[in-house]
This record gives C-alpha cells, structure tokens and sequence, in this order.
C-alpha cells in the first residue's frame, strides 16, 4: 500500500492533511469507505474528515484547527485502516455481487 | 434455517459466536486482564481486541465447521458500551458483511443479554435483572419494548466490585468479581455498610466511597479481614437487588426470574434470589459463566430474532454509540 501525504495552510487558519489509499479495484475501495465512514469522530469540535472513493483509490481529508487534534484523528484513521486491510487480506476477495 | 454470525467487544471481552436456529455452534472469547489494581483503559482494551479479533474470528467459523457462505447474517454491538472497542469491532463486522455480501444486523448489547438468557433457560416472560461491570437494570417486558422498571442512579453493581477488587489489590484473572467471590466465602464478620435503594432504583458509589476509606481505615488497625469485607459487600450489594427485582415483580405480577450479565454468574447472588423467588412462588432462571458474561453468541441470538422479524441495518446507520438505552429497541419478534 502506498500512500501520499501533505499538510498545508490553505489560508483558512485550519490545518489540512490528505491521504490516499489505492486498493486492487474500486468495489474494494468502496468497501474500505463503507467500513470507515459510519463512526463519528469521537472529538466533536475542532476536526473533520471526508472519505471519498475515486476509481480504486481511498482518499480522506482532515481539517483541523490543532496539530495534536489532527494527529490524534490521523493516527487513529491508520489503525482503523490497517485493521480493516486485514480483514479483508484474511477473508477477501469480495463475493461476486 | 438463520444462521447468524455475533460479534461483541463492548468491555473488556471479545467474542465471535454463531447461533443456527437456536444452536450455538461455537462460541470462543478472550479477555484483556489488567494487573491487580487496575482497571481497563479503552484505547488499551481496543488494542487488545484488535490484536485478536480476526484470530476469534477464524476460530469461530472452524469451530462450527461453517465457510463464510453458509452464514446468513452478521450482527455486532451497536451499543452501549466503550467507545474505542465498539469501532473496532464493528469495522470488521461490517467488513467482513460486505466481504461475504451479507447483511448486518447492529444489536443493542443488554437485549443481547437478555434474548441468550431467555434461549438458554427458557424462561417465558421473566422480570430480568442485567447486573454486570457496565449496566445494572431491572427490566420487563411489556408491548414490544423491554422497559426498565429500576436501575442504577450511577454506577453498575459490577463496576462497584471491580473497583473495591482494585483498593485490595486482588487479581483480575478471571475477573475481579469472581474473586471477590471466592474472598467472601471465607469472610466472617458482616461490617455495616450504606444500604441505598432508592424506591424503584439503587445507588452504588456512596457505598463504593465508604468502603475505599472503610478499607484503609479497618485493614491497616486489624479490625477486619479483605475477606471479610468482601463479605459484608456482596451481602449489601445483593440484598438491595433483590429488594429492587422483587419490587418489579410486585407492579407486574410476575412468576419468573431471570438474572444475566457477568455479575449473574455470582452464587451468592443467585442463591439470594433464590431464597426471595421461594418465598414468592416464582421461579429463577440464571445461566453459566459461558452466556453470563459478554460472548458473541448472544449478539447471534439477538440479531436472529431481529433479522427473522424483517429487520437490517444499513450500512451508512451502523454508527456505534456508548449510549444505547434497552428500551429504545423496538421489540419487533415478541407479540
């Protein structure tokens, strides 16, 4: 898995952070966004995220108003992301719909 | 023929079950067991289970001799309970539900409890006492919603002892509350402690308070033994629910008990219940230590009953939430 990362100042005052996920083909990928979206962040103020599938690839978006808020979110994110890799390393291929 | 797969991961136990029309074809769980003294932080509890989770999992599906194909329903805790493991557990069941294109089932965590205990004993339309480390309700059931007639007005019963378990030190292996068990067994000497029913509901942290500073006080100049005041707390502790049970039992004119969650494993408790239950004419139900405490099957056995009566959740609604009262559950599978 290979992802990009950057973390700009869009001049909005919010710190930014991107992240892009590609897996082996888009119903993946929509499966990965499906598992990862319901939950709510657990902070209410101060971060938010968008989880988007483009093709086969993940990408979410951070915005955040502190750097340690976003890490915590962030961090959080990849364990959650890996865990369901997993999963689905262990009991994938998806069926045929 | 439903067969329903279960996850549960709510507290500090993690379980996968599978239930086939009422069987349970498997059932295996691990426990994160802390060190004497403390008790179990969510992000570490979530990590445990994490660890696990897919290796349980596994488990499951050998130990009833099923592939992936041959489940018809995945179920999971939606709530309530610790915020950080539901997520966890919940990612791979709705993983694993698209993966294997079945639909998910979210389940309330205390109707779980009480759909195993009423499988298990079969119990027809008992007034159910859920007493465990995070809940404690008296609850009956009345046109299609399991109502809670009492409850805690803080903390669970459950978590009054695990924390009284931590002041002393004992061990966490089973669990705090089983040792407390045995500790009280060998206890002798009743020492008073607040008694705090409050008509229909109970309270436990002033009882909690008093004993923690009861504890320093009368261990550290003799006065008393660990054991005896393990003792002295259990008898406390299960007086007062029996008291608020059998009230219960008075308003809805009912014959039967049954007792669930973790803290239901208790012989103590159950043999005072008993004693209440005899001199009423009614009959107690309780289950072992396999379905008392937190397991994947009863999450099963609660997700059958709800996607038999036509219920799904979809995918973008299987948020978990710590919060989830048992009577916001429509009980749509009981007339």
């Amino acid at each position: 898995m290979a992802a990009l990362e950057s973390e700009t100042n869009n001049g909005t005052g919010k710190l930014e952070f991107s992240l892009d996920v590609p897996f082996p083909s888009s119903r993946e990928a929509i499966i990965a966004l499906q598992s990862l979206s319901p939950d709510r962040e657990p902070r209410k103020g101060g971060i938010s995220k968008q989880l988007t599938v483009s093709g086969s690839t993940l990408s979410v978006r951070w915005s955040a108003d502190e750097a340690r808020i976003l890490r915590v979110s962030v961090n959080s994110f990849l364990d959650h992301l890996s865990l369901v890799l997993e999963t689905m390393e262990m009991f994938g291929p998806p069926v045929s719909q | 023929m439903t067969v329903v797969l279960g996850f549960e991961g709510s507290a500090n136990k993690i379980g996968v079950g599978i239930i086939r029309d009422g069987e349970v074809l498997s059932n295996p769980r691990r426990t994160y067991i802390t060190p004497p003294g403390q008790g179990f932080l969510p992000s570490d509890t979530a990590r445990h289970h994490r660890a696990v989770i897919l290796t349980v999992l596994k488990e499951a599906l050998e130990q009833a001799g099923l592939k992936p194909a041959d489940i018809d329903c995945v179920a999971y805790t939606k709530g309530p309970g610790m915020g950080a493991p539901l997520v966890t557990v919940a990612l791979v069941a709705r993983t694993v539900a698209q993966l294997w294109g079945k639909p998910l089932l979210g389940v309330n965590h205390c109707i779980g409890h009480i759909e195993m205990g009423r499988l298990i004993t079969n119990a027809n339309n008992p007034t159910v006492l859920y007493v465990s480390g995070g809940n404690t309700q008296v609850i009956a059931y009345s046109e299609r919603r399991y109502r809670i007639f009492g409850e805690t007005i803080d903390i669970a019963v459950g978590n009054c002892l695990d924390r009284f378990a931590r002041v002393i030190k004992i061990s966490n292996d089973p669990s705090p509350g089983y040792n407390i068990e045995q500790m009280a067994k060998k206890g002798s000497q009743y020492v008073e402690l607040p008694y705090t029913v409050k008509g229909m509901d109970v309270s436990f942290s002033g009882i909690l308070s008093y004993i923690e500073e009861a504890a320093h006080k009368m261990l550290s100049s003799g006065q008393c033994t660990a054991e005896d005041l393990c003792f002295s707390l259990q008898e406390t502790l299960f007086s007062m629910l029996v008291e608020i049970t059998e009230r219960a039992m008075a308003h809805c004119g009912s014959q039967e008990v049954l007792i669930v969650g973790g803290v239901g494993c208790n012989l103590r408790l159950q043999e005072m219940m008993g004693v209440m239950c005899k001199e009423r004419g009614a009959k107690l139900f309780a289950t072992d230590e396999r379905f008392c405490i937190d397991n994947g099957a009863m999450i099963a056995q609660a997700g059958w009953e709800m996607f038999r009566s036509g219920q799904v959740t979809e995918l973008e609604d299987s948020w978990i939430t710590q919060r989830y009262r048992t009577d916001e559950v429509e009980v749509t599978w009981r007339d």
